[in-house]
């Protein structure tokens, strides 16, 4: 070290204390020190010159400068160091003012004792101190700014100006933010949108800025200057296309409560929050798919035409509920109804009635509508083998996609299991056979009677140029019966028993009947039982015997409760051993079984509980089986346990060219929406094998399922399902009417209302051909972007404190009270009632109002917040004045805790709107009381006069106050910022750095940082833009000498530095040599972490352990 | 105008010879607060020398422990006020390495007054004249600290600071209720 010691008089204000010259002598002594100098003023130009003659004759590399406090002239000398090329980290500073002769003035002796300390101290310090390195950081001249409110924008208009390009980021579906909520700003009484909607246009039209609505900023990472953004924009469903036109708003059935309006108005769930929205294009509102939908096989839209039934639009519900499936009337009788299980409506009562109201629209509005047959656009031949519900959706699609198809079916009907399974009364024939005419009117050709492997071979099929063959063969054979005595006579196989009465024929039975099974089909055996006996003269008497402890699904309850009011008998827990008899039947052999406690499914015999059951017929429903002629004649094709197999992706068999679906393929439930699903996938691959495209997997990606938040069922007024008449029980035995009536329209529609729209957006697709320019996109994804920015201003405001959480106030329990936000949507001329004041509960315009104050606000209670919320006083009194203007004989009274109106001109306001007659009284309210006329009761304690007064009010407006929205929440999180109170972000310094952060780079403005007024959110988001400029202009920055940094060789990567650093400065890196690494742009350089460090390799420049030890041992 | 009176009561206190006060000083705070008042010069006790570092953060158990052993009688903190450090909390994690120091220093049979943690704001300068005549009294009036040369019998009552490991960390005594008196360099 070649150290030089300059000594400052500091013009007799050092040396007027400590004699100079032997404390050069001293110096002099001092290891390493080649020079030692005084001057008056070491600062000055003369020291200066004296300083850089020092260093160039006696080649010093180190100074130490003796003279004032460090904090005064450092950066003084430092850069005359580094102009001398003498580096970062040269100068040692001795305080000999401020630390010795300053204050120990009376004392002369041991200040020239304490001098030298000082100085000896500083030269042992110099002998530490090394070269810091700094980088030059690269600038993006280009801002992020979060939040599309008033201060959002303001900052992102004043960085434009600037040249700086801004990414404007707004969660919401428009910019505007709170602000065009408002009906009229405080103190003027000037319409809000009047001064926002210039700001609106004027941001929309900046070529600088580019708003992204419907976004969120998923990450911030990297150094200032060039921070990394991830954004994540939400899909609009509707493109750039839109005109705002507004024609899909009149046609979409689904109404919403309105968060623009406050909740106290209904939005479609294709919106526009409000006419001067930017961007102006609408957008869909769409929660994932709703519960219903997801559940359906088809997925059909049952939100969607449950909406539109519930709006009166039955054609277009109809329209809905047919898209995906040509059989709404057989569904709306026979589905299993999935889709009710999962309904959203059944946590709060009952789900809707989603099958009724299926049938009601299809049985409405079905047989009304005519069929054009489908254009033929495709030249080969598709050839559908078995008419069923697999087969016949099949047909449909590949009819509208434009083929020529043949079905062929071995039954004299068409309809399989629905048309010779399911009997009557369930199902009506003359219901399944229009649908069925309706398939067949788009062009497909129906040959009955001809079954595969004996009237044809699928061999043949394609020597005749058919390109693909559907097998949907269904199951058509009851299993055999696996019971001794299964051979007797008057045995009966239900699937063949259900077929001859189906194609007209009247099974034989006898007076006593004993059926087997415990599925759909052998419910509908045992019930068809009950009226061939009726017919045929018996007192019906049959007797279900279900081995399982209760029906298997599909089966569902409603059924088994109107089998038993016909009159059947039902035994559980029954397991079937022989049948008895020599040649026919006499009866059944059974043993009870119970519950097995390790497997519900298989319920365990119990020993010596055999009984025998007296009959004379026996049903057997016990499954089906594969018929399997059409194997015959159809090379290559493979069966498999019972089933044709099939790959489950393409829905191709084994054989190129055959595809097979239904109950012959299946491997879920033997449903007909099941066997519906199965024919729309089978045509899609036949339509993809045909032309040629790849066979892409038929099983589509689910969209998340929406399910309604827990608190909206709560919300939800309880409404049970609406009854559907059913013919009395005795009286159904009489005949195959069908049992269930249809709804009327009156009750369907009332049924429609109960929906929760669970999704939002029912998917109906009305908007969709309502749109005269085509810009509704149901395709839109979300879609995730990054940028690189070099500044971040966070503006992402505030939320209204939730009044209800203030229970004794009746916020949420009694209609007539509202709060300020909503009464500002009332009051606004653009709002629900077009400026009109009128009381929720009747409409009527209210004479008497109470407004209470620091609602949630200055509340010290775990429920509230302890801050003001800074604009309640004035907000209130805004409201106050326009209803005393609007209405002079209502009479206003504000009940507040202190009136606050500190602002310019608020206090002239407050006077002016006391004048206009609006009454003030300062008191605490205990509890609101709502009366029998909704009328509310107040109890009011007067703090001035201590008295306690009540008073009846036709409205109480509570002033909500502000606290951090969950937009501040959530980026405080996302951008490492630090939040105080309330959820507000906090300030780097509260007076000398207010709209900074403590990350550098990243800046604060309006509500995010606490609540506060409009002006002084715009002037704080104008000083936020300053900064970045300030910070963005030079187009690059240094990084700062004093940080830290850690050495890889000693750091053993714990982590405790990472932890450690409150500007997460620093993170550890992988692999074998893992070690702390800091980033220099972000680092502060407050050493904290090289404290924590528990090996000594985290140091910081400047304050090294070796620099601070060697200070403080002299 | 400071006084005769002031002036020998600053040089008061002081059996035995001159005390040696080492004060690790926040920039932020106390350093600005000394600043102040030497700017006003208001008199102090000469005995106590002030070090800068950006943040009381910064101190380490070594820094308290070398000063001591190396010459100094005692040595103070003197941070930001708690809840106003401008990095958080590193005001706090020198008041947890304080809170170590004096009960090690207490281990070894040596006053743990010798070592005190101050905390006041910048505008705070009489806080910060009143912190530094407080360590002067207390210092002043306990015995010169005696100390054994480097590698002499560890079990005699003195400090020695060659086997202290750098920057012990003692953060887990704010963050749990109970005691957390670590050996320095051990395991932890």
């Amino acid at each position: 070290m070649r150290a030089g010691v300059f000594l400052c008089e500091c013009g007799g204000n050092i040396s007027g204390v400590v004699e100079m010259e032997p404390l050069a002598a001293h110096a002099r002594t001092l290891d390493g020190v080649v020079e030692v100098a005084i001057d008056q003023f070491m600062c000055g130009t003369e020291g200066r010159a004296m300083i850089e003659k020092a260093v160039e004759d006696r080649g010093l590399d180190r100074l130490v400068i003796a003279s004032c406090s460090q904090r005064f002239q450092g950066p003084t000398f430092d850069r005359i160091a580094r102009e001398l090329k003498l580096g970062e980290n040269a100068v040692a500073f001795a305080n000999i003012r401020e630390g010795c002769s300053f204050v120990h003035r009376h004392e002369p002796e041991r200040a020239q004792e304490k001098a030298r300390k000082i100085v000896a101290a500083a030269v042992a310090r110099a002998r530490h101190q090394s070269d810091l390195p700094r980088r030059r950081t690269f600038l993006s001249r280009s801002a992020l700014v979060v939040g599309g409110g008033v201060a959002g924008m303001a900052a992102a208009e004043e960085l434009a100006a600037a040249g700086i390009d801004v990414h404007l980021v707004e969660r919401e579906q428009s910019l505007g933010g709170y602000m065009a909520k408002l009906a009229k700003t405080f103190p003027t009484e000037d319409c809000a949108m009047c001064s926002l909607a210039p700001r609106l246009t004027s941001t929309a039209l900046n070529g600088h800025i580019h708003i992204h609505t419907l976004t969120d900023v998923e990450e911030i990472s990297g150094p200032p200057g060039e921070f990394r953004v991830t954004l994540r924009h939400h899909p609009r469903f509707v493109t750039e296309a839109c005109v705002g036109c507004g024609e899909c708003v009149a046609v979409c059935p689904v109404h919403y409560p309105s968060s623009y309006e406050e909740g106290i108005a209904e939005r479609t769930a294709i919106y526009r929050p409000f006419a001067n929205a930017v961007p102006s294009t609408f957008a869909v509102e769409k929660k994932g798919w709703s519960p219903c939908k997801s559940a359906c096989a088809v997925h059909t839209s049952a939100q969607g035409y449950i909406a539109l039934v519930a709006a009166g639009r039955f054609e277009d519900a109809y329209r809905v509920a047919s898209g995906p499936n040509p059989f709404p009337s057989v569904c709306g009788r026979v589905c299993t109804a999935l889709c009710e299980a999962a309904c959203a409506r059944g946590s709060v009562d009952e789900p809707i009635a989603i099958a009724a109201l299926k049938r009601f629209v299809a049985d409405t509005v079905g047989p009304t509508l005519p069929v054009r047959p489908a254009s033929m656009v495709h030249p080969e031949p598709v050839a559908i083998v078995g008419a069923g519900p697999a087969g016949l959706t099949c047909a449909r699609d590949l009819a509208h996609l434009g083929y020529k198809v043949t079905l062929f079916e071995a039954q004299p009907v068409a309809g399989g299991m629905l048309r010779t399974g399911i009997p009557d009364y369930r199902l009506p024939h003359d219901v399944i056979e229009r649908e069925i005419g309706q398939v067949l009117a788009l062009g497909p050709e129906l040959r009955l009677g001809q079954r595969a492997g004996v009237d044809f071979t699928i061999d043949g099929l394609f020597e005749e140029g058919y390109g693909a063959v559907y097998l949907a063969t269904g199951l058509q054979k009851s299993a055999e019966v696996d019971l001794p005595g299964g051979e007797l006579e008057g045995v009966l196989r239900a699937v063949e028993m259900l077929r001859e009465l189906n194609l007209g024929g009247t099974p034989e039975v006898g007076e006593r009947v004993v059926v087997i099974g415990g599925g759909d089909v052998a419910l509908d055996a045992a019930r068809s039982v009950i009226r061939l006996q009726n017919a045929a003269g018996y007192e019906p008497d049959v007797t279900l015997v279900c081995p399982d402890a209760r029906l298997r699904l599909p089966t569902n309850a409603t059924q088994m409760k109107e089998a038993r009011e016909e009159g059947l008998d039902l035994e559980f827990l029954m397991q079937p051993l022989e049948i008895l008899g020599t040649s026919h039947v006499t009866g059944i052999k059974l043993r009870r079984r119970e519950p097995n406690a390790s497997d519900r499914r298989q319920p365990v015999p119990v020993q010596g509980s055999g009984l025998e059951l007296a009959a004379d017929t026996v049903v057997v429903a016990v499954g089906r089986t594969l018929v399997d002629d059409f194997a015959r004649g159809c090379d290559g094709l493979e069966l498999k346990d019972g089933q044709i197999r099939i790959d489950r992706d393409t829905m191709m068999t084994t054989r190129e060219g055959v595809f097979a679906g239904g109950d012959a393929a299946s491997v879920g439930l033997h449903t007909a929406i099941e066997a519906i699903a199965a024919g729309r996938r089978g045509g899609a691959a036949i339509h993809d094998f045909l032309r040629g495209t790849q066979l892409m997997p038929k099983c589509e990606q689910r969209p998340p399922r929406a399910r309604p938040t827990a608190e909206e069922p709560a919300a939800v007024e309880t409404c049970r399902r609406i009854p559907l008449a059913v013919i009395d029980g005795p009286g159904r035995r009489t005949g195959w009417r069908e049992v269930r009536r249809v709804y009327s329209a009156q009750e369907a529609v009332a049924e429609a209302q109960r929906c929760l729209n669970c999704a939002v957006c029912s998917e109906c697709g009305c908007c969709v051909r309502a749109c005269p320019s085509g810009a509704i996109d149901w395709d839109q994804t979300e879609i995730v972007e990054e940028l690189s920015v070099g500044a971040v201003i966070l503006a992402t405001g505030h939320k209204q404190f939730d009044a209800a959480r203030k229970t004794p106030l009746g916020y949420g329990r009694h209609a007539n009270i509202l709060t300020q936000g909503q009464l500002s949507r009332l009051l606004s001329a653009a709002g629900p009632t077009a400026g009109e004041l009128c009381r929720p509960s009747d409409g009527a315009v209210p004479r008497r109002i109470f407004m209470l104050q620091c609602v949630g606000s200055r509340d010290v209670t775990s429920s509230g917040n302890q801050h003001c919320s800074a604009v309640c006083c004035l907000f209130a009194t805004l409201n106050a004045s326009l209803i005393k203007q609007q209405y002079p004989d209502a009479e206003v009274t504000i009940g507040y805790t202190d009136l606050r109106a500190p602002g310019k001109a608020h206090e002239e306001y407050y006077r002016l709107v006391q004048e206009r007659g609006v009454r003030y009284v300062r008191g605490r309210v205990g509890e609101i009381l709502e009366e029998k006329d909704g009328s509310l009761r107040v109890r009011l304690e007067d703090t001035m006069t201590g008295r306690k007064q009540e008073g009846v009010y036709d409205l109480v407006v509570l002033s909500a106050g502000l606290e951090a929205s969950d937009g501040t929440r959530d980026i405080a999180r996302v951008a490492g910022v630090q939040t105080g109170a309330g959820g507000f972000i906090r300030e780097y310094h509260p007076k000398l750095a207010p709209v900074d952060t403590q990350r550098a780079g990243m800046f604060v403005a309006g509500t995010a940082q606490g609540p506060k007024s409009i002006p002084d959110s715009i002037a704080q988001a104008k000083a936020a833009a300053a900064r970045v400029v300030a910070m963005l202009s030079s187009g690059y920055t240094m990084t700062a000498a004093q940080v830290a940094a850690g050495d890889p060789e000693i750091c053993i990567a714990c982590g405790v530095c990472v932890d450690a650093c409150p500007q997460m400065a620093v993170h550890l890196t992988t692999g074998t040599d893992a070690h702390s690494v800091v980033d220099p742009n972000i680092c502060r350089g407050c050493g904290i972490c090289a404290a924590e460090c528990p090996t000594g390799a985290m140091q910081l420049g400047r304050y090294s352990d070796a620099e601070v030890l060697a200070e403080a041992t002299v | 105008m400071t006084t005769a009176t002031e002036a020998a009561e600053v040089g008061t206190g002081m059996a035995g010879g001159e005390r040696s006060i080492v004060a690790f000083c926040c920039r932020e705070c106390a350093y600005a607060a000394a600043d102040t008042s030497a700017n006003a010069r208001t008199s102090l006790p000469p005995s106590v020398r002030l070090i800068l570092l950006p943040c009381t953060g910064r101190v380490s158990p070594l820094h308290l422990l070398s000063a001591l052993a190396e010459g100094a009688d005692g040595v103070m903190v003197a941070g930001c006020l708690e809840g106003q450090c401008h990095y958080r909390e590193g005001n706090f994690n020198a008041i947890d390495r304080v809170t170590f120091v004096q009960r090690l220093l207490e281990s070894v049979g040596v006053e743990p007054e010798r070592c005190r943690m101050f905390t006041m704001s910048a505008g705070e300068p009489p806080r910060f004249v009143a912190a530094v005549k407080e360590m002067d009294r207390v210092v002043g009036a306990l015995p010169p600290l005696t100390r054994c040369a480097a590698g002499a019998d560890p079990s005699a009552t003195a400090v020695g600071a060659g086997d202290t490991a750098p920057g012990t960390r003692v953060g887990a005594a704010r963050r749990s209720a109970g005691p957390a008196l670590v050996a320095p360099g051990g395991e932890h």
